[in-house]
C-alpha cells in the first residue's frame, strides 16, 4: 500500500514536472528508458535505450543542478534496478538527436557489469567446487553405497556448471573415484550419475584427458553392456567424444574390446543412439584391418545392412554408409556385406535428396561390385543405375558405369536385364557426353563389351549400339593419345560388334580396320622389343600382349565379312599373323589361327599364307590341347591344301589323327593302328589326291611316319579344355 | 596287326571324318565355310550325322572372358560434416 502510494505520488510528480520544464518523457514512470531483460528472463541485459527528454531552459541556471544529479544519472545508467520507483532525475540531453555521454556509456557499462557479475559467480562456483573436491572424492570411495550414490549425485550437479566442472576435471583423484564408482557399483542410479559425470566432463579436452588417464575407457566400454538406456547413451556418447578428440583413445577402445561390445548395439532401435554407435565404428575401423575383421566376426555387416534397409534418419544412414564404405575395401567383409543384401539396401539411397548419402552409397556399391557378380535380385538396383547414367556429374557417372561394368561381368541375367531396359542406349549417351574422361570411358566401354556377348540378348545389344550411333564414338576412342585400359576395352567391344553382320559396314566406315592394324603392329613391336614372355611390358597396367590378342581377335571377327577380309589382307597383315602363330601365349595363337582361317577362304590369301611358311607352325598347333586352336589350324591347313598333293593331305590327316581323336581313345586306337599299318599305302581305290609323292617337311614330321613310334609331342593325357 | 582282321577306317575315310569334324567345329564357332566345304558336308551327310553327337557341347570361341574391374584398392576418407 505504501509502495503504491509512493508510486502514485511519483507519477503525479513526473506529470507536473513534465508540464513545467520538460516537454518530453524521461521514461522514469513510462518505462521508455528502462533496460529490457532478455527473453529468457536473464536479470542483466544490455539492450539499447535512449532518453527522450530535451532541455530547453537556460543552461547557466541548471549547471549547479546538473552537478548535484550527476551521480544519480550515472547510477541510473549503470544500475537501473537500484533506482527507487518514482525517482526523477534531471537529464542533460540538449538535443534529441545527440545522446549525452552518460547515455552513450549506458550500454557498455551494463555489459561490463554483467561480465563482472559472471566472473564473481564463476569464481564462487570454482572456489566452492575446489574446496569440496577432496571431501567428495572421499565420499565416492566410501564403502557405503548410499553415501557413494549421494556423492555421485552432488558431483553430477557440479559438473553441469562450467566453473565447478573445471575444478572437478582438474582433480585426477576425483575422476578416478568416479570411474571406480561407476564400474564397481551395482546400483543403477549410481551408475547413471557417474556415467553422466563422465559424459559432462567429456565436453572439454581437459576432461577427456582426465577420463583417459584415469582408465575411464575400459570402464565405459563395460557400461556398453548396461541394461539401462541412459547409461548406454552416456557411455557411447562419452566414448564417441574420446574417439573424436583424445589421442590414444582408439587404441584404448580396441584393447578394451570396444568393438565387440559396440557391434551388438546395432540392434538397438534409437536412431540417434545408432548414429553415434556407427560413427564410433567408423572411427575405429578406418585404416585398421584388424578392427574390420572384428566387426565382421561379430555380425557387423548384417547389422549395418539392416539399418540401411529399415531407417530413414539421414544422419544415421550417412554414418552407417561411411562404415560400410570403410568395410567395403576389406576382401573378407565384402562378400559378407553382399550376402547380407548390402547391394540392394545401398541401392535404395542413391537417388535421395542427401547428396553426401548418395555419394557414399555409390562409392560403396562400386567397391562391392566385383564381389556381387553372382548376386541375385539386383534388378531394382540395375534399373536405378541405368537411370543415373543420365547424370551430368562426371564423378557420379564414373561410379555408376563402374558398378554396371562389374555387375554385368559374367552374369547373363544382369546382361539381359540391362540390355532389355535401354542400358545400351544410356551407356552410349554417357560415352558421348563424357567419353574423354578415362574414368567414364573405361567402365562404360567394358559394360558395353559385356552386354554384347555371352547372353541371349547379345545380338540385341550389338544392334542397339549401331542404331544409337555408338560405333563412330567407340572407334574414336582408339585415337591417340592412348589410354591402354580404354583401348583394350574398345578392341574387345569392336570384336563383339563385328559379330553382327550389319555392323561391319559402319565399322569399316569408321576406319576401325586400319586403326586396329596399326595398334596391333605397334603393340607387337613393343612386346618384341622387351623379349620373352617373362619380361612382359605393361603400359597403364595393360600388357602389350593383351593389345595384340585383342586387336587380332577383333580382326578375326571382322574378317568374317568378305569386304572387311579384303581390306585386312590388302594391309599386308598375313606375315604378322603367321608370326603370331609362334607366340607363347595360347590366346594369341588362337586368334592368329582364327584370322588366318578366315583369310584363307580367299584363294589368293591362302597362297600368301602358304608362302609365308604357315604350314610348319600350323602343324604344331594341330597338337594343341586348346580345341579352338587345333580346329583353326586344321581348317587353315585344309584350305591351303585344297590344291595340294595326296601325300601332303595324308600328312595333315596323320597329324589330325593324333589331335582330334585324343578325346576318344577307342577311336584313336583304331585310327592309329590303321595309320601305322600303311606307312606308304596308296590303294587302287584311293582318291587320286592321295597318290602323289611325299611333300617335304622338317625332320620332326618324318618321325610321324615311322611304323612303331608314337608321334613326338603327343600328349596322351587329356588336359582340361582351355575355355576360350 | 593283321590288316584283314583289323576293323576300322581307311586313310580316306579318316580324312573325310577329320575334315567333317573340323568343318562342323568351325561352323559351331561361327566361322564361314567355302562353297566347296559346304558341298563337302552335304556329300558326307552320313558322316556329319555321326560326328554331330561327338562335338563338344560347350561354347568354344566366344572371345576373351569378362573381367571385373577392381575399385576397392584403397580407402578414401570423406570430409566429416
Amino acid at each position: 500500500m505504501a509502495m503504491q502510494m509512493g508510486e502514485r505520488e511519483g507519477v503525479v510528480k513526473v506529470t507536473e514536472w513534465q508540464k513545467t520544464y520538460y516537454a518530453g518523457d524521461s521514461g522514469i514512470q513510462s518505462g521508455a528508458t528502462t533496460v529490457r531483460s532478455d527473453d529468457d528472463g536473464t536479470e542483466y541485459s544490455s539492450k539499447k535505450y535512449t532518453f527522450t527528454t530535451t532541455v530547453t531552459e537556460n543552461p547557466a541556471d541548471l549547471e549547479s543542478q546538473y552537478t548535484m544529479t550527476r551521480a544519480q544519472r550515472v547510477r541510473a545508467a549503470m544500475f537501473p534496478e537500484t533506482m527507487e520507483g518514482g525517482t526523477t532525475i534531471l537529464s542533460t540531453q540538449l538535443d534529441s538527436s545527440q545522446q549525452t555521454n552518460v547515455q552513450k556509456l549506458a550500454e557498455p557499462s551494463q555489459m561490463l557489469k554483467t561480465a563482472i557479475i559472471h566472473l564473481i559467480n564463476y569464481q564462487d562456483d570454482a572456489e566452492l567446487a575446489t574446496r569440496a573436491v577432496p571431501e567428495l572424492t572421499k565420499l565416492l570411495n566410501d564403502d557405503d553405497q548410499v553415501v557413494v550414490n549421494k556423492a555421485a549425485q552432488i558431483v553430477n550437479q557440479l559438473t553441469k556448471k562450467e566453473a565447478s566442472r573445471r575444478a572437478l576435471m582438474q582433480s585426477p583423484q576425483m575422476v578416478a573415484a568416479v570411474v571406480r564408482a561407476m564400474q564397481n557399483t551395482g546400483d543403477m542410479e549410481t551408475a547413471r550419475a557417474t556415467a553422466s559425470i563422465l559424459h559432462n566432463l567429456s565436453h572439454q579436452r581437459e576432461g577427456l584427458l582426465s577420463i583417459f588417464k584415469s582408465g575411464g575407457i575400459p570402464a565405459l566400454v563395460r557400461m556398453l553392456s548396461s541394461p539401462m538406456e541412459s547409461v548406454l547413451f552416456y557411455a557411447i556418447t562419452t566414448l564417441h567424444n574420446l574417439l573424436l578428440h583424445q589421442e590414444g583413445a582408439k587404441m584404448a577402445v580396441r584393447l578394451a574390446d570396444g568393438l565387440q561390445r559396440m557391434v551388438p548395439l546395432l540392434k538397438k532401435s534409437n536412431h540417434k543412439f545408432l548414429a553415434i554407435t556407427t560413427d564410433c565404428l567408423q572411427l575405429l575401423s578406418y585404416g585398421n584391418q584388424e578392427s574390420k575383421l572384428i566387426i565382421l566376426a561379430n555380425g557387423g555387416p548384417e547389422g549395418l545392412v539392416q539399418i540401411m534397409r529399415n531407417y530413414n534418419y539421414e544422419k544415421l544412414l550417412w554414418t552407417t554408409s561411411r562404415v560400410l564404405k570403410v568395410l567395403s575395401v576389406c576382401p573378407s567383409n565384402k562378400p559378407a556385406i553382399v550376402e547380407a543384401g548390402g547391394m540392394q539396401a545401398l541401392g535404395k539411397h542413391v537417388t535421395g535428396s542427401s547428396q553426401r548419402l548418395s555419394q557414399n552409397c555409390l562409392w560403396t556399391l562400386r567397391n562391392l561390385s566385383d564381389a556381387a557378380t553372382k548376386q541375385d535380385g539386383l534388378d531394382g538396383l540395375l534399373q536405378v543405375l541405368i537411370g543415373l547414367l543420365s547424370t551430368d556429374d562426371v564423378n557420379m557417372l564414373a561410379c555408376v558405369t563402374g558398378i554396371l561394368s562389374n555387375l554385368t561381368c559374367n552374369n547373363a541375367r544382369n546382361k539381359t536385364y540391362v540390355t532389355q531396359n535401354n542400358g545400351v542406349e544410356a551407356l552410349i549417351h554417357a560415352l558421348l557426353r563424357a567419353g574423354e574422361k578415362e574414368d567414364v570411358a573405361e567402365p562404360a566401354t567394358c559394360a558395353l563389351r559385356h552386354l554384347t556377348s555371352r547372353h541371349p540378348e547379345a545380338e540385341l545389344a550389338q544392334n542397339a549400339v549401331r542404331t544409337h550411333y555408338g560405333i563412330p564414338a567407340i572407334v574414336k576412342l582408339l585415337n591417340k593419345p592412348y589410354y591402354w585400359p580404354v583401348v583394350k576395352a574398345v578392341v574387345g567391344l569392336i570384336r563383339n560388334l563385328a559379330l553382327c553382320p550389319a555392323n561391319q559396314a559402319p565399322l569399316r566406315d569408321a576406319d576401325a580396320i586400319p586403326k586396329l592394324v596399326n595398334l596391333l603392329i605397334n603393340a607387337h613391336q613393343d612386346a618384341q622389343k622387351h623379349g620373352s614372355a617373362s619380361q612382359q611390358t605393361y603400359q597403364d597396367g595393360v600388357r602389350m600382349e593383351e593389345i595384340v590378342e585383342g586387336c587380332t581377335g577383333a580382326l578375326h571377327i571382322m574378317a568374317r565379312d568378305p569386304m572387311s577380309r579384303g581390306v585386312i589382307a590388302d594391309m599386308n597383315t598375313i606375315p604378322l599373323f603367321v608370326q603370331l602363330l609362334y607366340s607363347p601365349v595360347d590366346n594369341i595363337k588362337r586368334v592368329a589361327a582364327g584370322v588366318l582361317c578366315e583369310l584363307a577362304l580367299d584363294k589368293q590369301s591362302a597362297v600368301v599364307i602358304d608362302n609365308e611358311g604357315a604350314c610348319a607352325p600350323l602343324m604344331e598347333l594341330l597338337h594343341s590341347s586348346n580345341e579352338g586352336i587345333a580346329t583353326y589350324a586344321a581348317a587353315v591347313l585344309f584350305r591351303i591344301s585344297e590344291d595340294k598333293n595326296a601325300d601332303y593331305k595324308k600328312r595333315v590327316s596323320v597329324e589330325l589323327t593324333h589331335s582330334l581323336f585324343k578325346h576318344d581313345p577307342a577311336a584313336w586306337d583304331m585310327a592309329h593302328s590303321n595309320a601305322m599299318m600303311d606307312p606308304g599305302y596308296a590303294p587302287e581305290d584311293l582318291d587320286p589326291r592321295f597318290a602323289m609323292p611325299a611333300y617335304g617337311y622338317d625332320p620332326m614330321q618324318q618321325d610321324l611316319d615311322m611304323a612303331d613310334d608314337y608321334p613326338q609331342g603327343f600328349d596322351s593325357m587329356q588336359r582340361p579344355y582351355d575355355a576360350c | 596287326m593283321n590288316r584283314e582282321e583289323a576293323p576300322g577306317k581307311s586313310p580316306e575315310e579318316m580324312y573325310i571324318q577329320q575334315k567333317v569334324r573340323v568343318l562342323l567345329m568351325l561352323k559351331k564357332m561361327g566361322s564361314n565355310l567355302t562353297p566347296n566345304e559346304e558341298a563337302f558336308l552335304r556329300n558326307y551327310a552320313g558322316v556329319v550325322h555321326s560326328q554331330m553327337s561327338q562335338l563338344p557341347q560347350h561354347n568354344i570361341d566366344q572371345g576373351a572372358e569378362d573381367v571385373v574391374m577392381a575399385f576397392s584398392r584403397s580407402e578414401t576418407e570423406d570430409r566429416r560434416q
